[in-house]
C-alpha cells in the first residue's frame, strides 16, 4: 500500500515509465501504475477474508452445486470414479511402483496436515497479530494524505487562475497607458523637446569639465 | 515397471525439446515476496523462514562476508525447494544431475578461495598447514591439503547429488518391490510399505539436511577466506 504513493509520484514525474513494459518482471512492479483513474465509488467492498470453499482439499465446491440438479448428491463422485477406473482399465495410467510410493507419500502429505495443519495456521496468524494496528495507521495516513494533496490542487487552481487575471490586467493597463502618452507626444513636442535635451547636455559638460576627475 | 530404474531421472522432455529450464525456474514462483506488513498465511511463514535462515548463517561473518546474505539465502532456498518438490510422485529433481550440483558447487568455492587469495594471501596459504606439525611431515601435509583444497567442490556437489539420487533410487526400489510383493506375499507387502514411510520422512528430512549443508559450508569457506 505504501507503494501506491511511489507509483502515484514516479507516474507524475516521469509518464514515459508506463511504458516500460519490457524491462522485466522487477522493475514491473515498480514503475506499472495502477489506480489512475478515478476512485470507485466509497465505500469500497472489503476484501474476502477466507478463499472459496473446497471439498476435500481439492475441489471447489461450486462444481458439486453445478451438478446437483441433474445428479444429485452423489453425482460428482460417480462421475470422478468413473473416469478413474476408465483411465486404469484403458492404461491410460499404468500401475507401477511409482503408484505405491506415490500413494503413500500423498498419505503421508494428509496425515502431515490434518495434524500439523492448524498449529501452523495459528503460528502464521501470531506472525501477523502485532502489524495489524499499524497497517491501519499507515492506511489512514495515507488517506489523509491523499485528501490533503486533493484539496491543495483545487486552491492551487483558483489561486493560479487569479494570478493570471491579474498579470493579464496589468499587462493590458500598461500597454493601454502607453499607447496613449506616444500617441499624445505630437511632433511639434517631441522637437521642441530634443532640442531642450541637448542644450541640458551641452551646459552639464561645460560643467563636468570644469570639475577634476577622481 | 518403467523402462529401467533409472527412466525417472533422464530429463523430462516435450517433442525433443528438453524442458530443464521450466524445472529450475518453477521453485521460484513459489516465494512471494510483498511490501505489506501483514500477508497472508503462506507469505507470513515464508518471511519467517527466510529470517530465520539469514540469522542463522549470516551473524558470524564479517563486514565482506556479508556481502554474501542474497547469494547463500538464494542457494539454500533453492536447493530446499528443489529437493522437496522432488519427493511428490512422478516429479523430476534436478538437484540429483551432477551438471547442476558442479555447477553451483565450483563457482561458489571458486569465488571463496579468489577471495581469500586476493584480500588475506598470506593467511589463505598459511592454511595449508596446520599448526603443530613435526617438520619432517611438512612437505607432504602440503601436498595432502592441497589435494583437499581441490576436492572441496567436487565433493559439495557429489555429496548432494549421491544424497538426493539415493535417496529416490530407494523409493522407486521399495514402491517396485511393494507392487510385486502384493500379488505374492501379502504381509510382505505391508512391512514393505511401512518401510517407505519411513523412508519417505527420512527423505524429506535428507531434503533439507542437504540444502543446509550445502550452504553451511560454502559459507565455511568463506568465513575462513573473507
Amino acid at each position: 500500500m505504501l507503494s501506491r504513493i511511489v507509483l502515484s509520484a514516479a507516474a507524475t514525474a516521469a509518464p514515459s515509465l508506463k511504458n516500460a513494459a519490457f524491462l522485466g518482471p522487477g522493475v514491473l512492479q515498480t514503475t506499472r501504475t495502477f489506480h489512475t483513474g478515478q476512485p470507485h465509488l466509497a465505500p469500497v467492498p472489503p476484501l474476502p477474508e477466507y478463499g472459496g470453499k473446497v471439498r476435500h482439499g481439492l475441489i471447489p465446491e461450486e462444481f458439486f452445486q453445478y451438478l446437483y440438479p441433474k445428479t444429485g448428491v452423489t453425482g460428482p463422485y460417480v462421475l470422478g470414479a468413473g473416469l478413474i477406473l476408465y483411465a486404469l482399465s484403458k492404461e491410460i495410467y499404468v500401475i507401477t511402483g511409482e503408484t505405491v510410493t506415490g500413494l503413500v507419500t500423498i498419505g503421508i502429505y494428509i496425515f502431515g496436515i490434518k495434524k500439523f495443519g492448524p498449529s501452523v495456521a495459528a503460528f502464521a496468524d501470531k506472525l501477523n497479530e502485532n502489524n495489524i494496528a499499524l497497517t491501519m495507521e499507515v492506511s489512514y495516513r495515507q488517506r489523509l494524505h491523499m485528501v490533503y494533496k486533493e484539496v491543495k490542487n483545487r486552491l492551487d487552481y483558483h489561486i493560479s487562475v487569479q494570478n493570471m487575471m491579474r498579470r493579464k490586467e496589468q499587462e493590458h493597463m500598461i500597454n493601454w497607458v502607453e499607447k496613449h502618452v506616444v500617441q499624445s507626444i505630437s511632433a511639434q513636442q517631441e522637437k521642441e523637446t530634443i532640442a531642450k535635451c541637448i542644450a541640458d547636455l551641452k551646459l552639464l559638460a561645460k560643467k563636468a569639465q570644469a570639475q577634476p576627475v577622481m | 515397471m518403467n523402462q529401467n530404474l533409472f527412466a525417472s531421472f533422464n530429463m523430462p522432455m516435450i517433442l525433443g525439446i528438453p524442458l530443464v529450464a521450466l524445472f529450475i525456474l518453477f521453485p521460484t514462483m513459489l516465494i512471494m515476496p510483498s511490501n505489506n506488513l501483514n500477508n497472508n498465511r503462506s507469505s507470513s511463514i515464508q518471511q519467517w523462514l527466510i529470517q530465520l535462515m539469514l540469522k542463522q548463517m549470516m551473524t558470524n561473518h564479517t563486514i565482506k562476508g556479508r556481502t554474501w546474505s542474497l547469494m547463500l539465502l538464494t542457494l539454500i532456498t533453492f536447493i530446499t525447494l528443489n529437493n522437496l518438490l522432488g519427493v511428490m510422485p512422478y516429479a523430476f529433481t534436478p538437484t540429483t544431475q551432477l551438471s547442476l550440483n558442479l555447477g553451483m558447487a565450483i563457482p561458489l568455492w571458486m569465488a571463496t578461495v579468489l577471495m581469500g587469495l586476493r584480500f588475506k594471501t598470506k593467511a589463505t596459504l598459511a592454511h595449508l598447514l596446520p599448526q603443530g606439525t613435526p617438520i619432517p611431515l611438512i612437505p607432504m601435509l602440503i601436498i595432502i591439503e592441497t589435494i583437499s583444497l581441490f576436492i572441496q567442490p567436487v565433493a559439495l556437489a557429489v555429496r548432494l547429488t549421491a544424497n538426493i539420487t539415493a535417496g529416490h533410487l530407494l523409493m522407486h526400489l521399495l514402491g517396485d518391490t511393494t507392487l510385486i510383493l502384493l500379488s505374492t506375499y501379502l504381509s510382505s507387502s505391508v512391512i514393505t510399505v511401512i518401510v517407505i514411510i519411513l523412508l519417505i520422512t527420512l527423505e524429506l528430512g535428507v531434503a533439507l539436511i542437504q540444502a543446509y549443508v550445502f550452504t553451511l559450508l560454502v559459507s565455511l569457506y568463506l568465513h575462513n577466506n573473507s
